[in-house]
């Protein structure tokens, strides 16, 4: 699997809208400011992942693409420990750090994560003119790599590469950060990047 | 030798306790299905794989042991997708018994993600840790 320079930015552009989308409903969420990063798009091999992702404690919510697309592949919100204890904080008015990770942060993970992934998705098959939903979501609390690596064992049987859309959430007020992660399974990614194609030479 | 954030992944650990030789691979799903591009990913063909190396190495079939850890279910909510996980872990056992290599010790299943430490010029002990602040030597 190849990309050419043309498709990489294509896909950076619509991860660029979804993640406008999704940024601004947490900063609505957490009533501050939320500052986005320009997207990666990176094609990643799998036996590098542990480069990227180690063995430490993050947050994960995890969302199957369902809609048009069959075999869509996955959409999901990465946390790092201490941010997502500091966002349950903020948004149950809390301060307290030093503490175990609760059902509670997870609670509030689900519902921060289920608002923001339906803005990405939405944001994203309306430029793309298909339906994308996300399925109810998921969370796991646990060593970053490990998470990550059971979600893409659900997409690369067939392939060693993974396509890694990556864009960084910073709401500097109350220093919660994350990461936006967008694994789609190769139909999926063909899909798009056709549909992306017919849009660019439609002259939008 | 490590082996870092193994999810529903299984870390497969072979050792020869003669001559202090051990081998691993982060097997991340159970069947080949006849690729050969990328052998240690797979359960069956990643275990051949450290086989023969091993014997290459020195070592023989029969003295050859085996230790795997990993193989746990992280989101519950999305078994759907079938359970890879224990997938790993059973296509894991099936193999190593059809080569008659002694599977030894394992910590595998559970809820939690694991690293580990290998060390096979030490006996070949396994150091687990896993994601929620325990460890366990196996």
């Amino acid at each position: 699997m190849k990309l050419t320079e043309q498709q990489l930015d294509a896909l950076k552009e619509l991860g660029n809208i979804g993640a406008s989308h999704a940024a601004s409903s947490l900063s609505v969420m957490l009533s501050s400011a939320v500052d986005m990063t320009v997207p990666e798009v990176e094609l990643v091999d799998i036996s590098d992942l542990a480069e990227i992702f180690r063995d430490e404690i993050a947050a994960l919510v995890i969302f199957e693409i369902q809609g048009e697309i069959a075999q869509g592949g996955y959409l999901a919100l990465f946390m790092p420990r201490e941010s997502a204890i500091r966002l349950t904080n903020t948004m149950l008015g809390m301060t307290e750090m030093d503490r175990e990770i609760t059902e509670m942060d997870e609670s509030a993970l689900l519902e921060v994560g289920n608002i923001m992934m339906s803005q990405f998705l939405d944001a994203t098959a309306t430029l793309l003119n298909i339906v994308m939903l996300p399925s109810p979501p998921d969370v796991a609390i646990d060593m970053a790599h490990a998470m990550l690596q059971t979600v893409i064992a659900q997409v690369a049987s067939d392939i060693n590469k993974v396509i890694l859309f990556r864009t960084e959430l910073l709401c500097s007020e109350h220093e919660v950060n994350g990461s936006i992660l967008l694994l789609p399974r190769p139909p999926m990614l063909q899909e798009v990047l056709s549909l992306l194609e017919k849009l660019m030479s439609g002259g939008i | 030798m490590t082996s870092i954030g193994l999810g529903s992944c299984v870390a497969v650990i072979l050792y020869d306790p003669r001559n202090r030789i051990g081998a691993v691979a982060h097997v991340m799903l159970p069947e080949s299905g006849g690729k050969c591009d990328r052998p240690g990913k797979y359960a069956d063909t990643a275990i051949p794989l450290l086989m023969n190396e091993m014997i290459q190495n020195g070592s023989v079939r029969r003295s050859l042991v085996a230790k795997i850890a990993g193989g746990s279910s992280m989101f519950q909510n999305f078994s759907g997708n079938l359970n890879i996980g224990d997938r790993n872990v059973a296509a894991i056992r099936q193999i190593l018994e059809s080569f008659g290599i002694p599977l030894v010790a394992e910590d595998t299943g559970g809820t939690v993600g694991r690293s580990i430490q290998f060390f096979p010029l030490e006996g070949g002990g396994v150091r687990v840790r896993r994601a929620d602040g325990t460890c366990t030597e196996i």
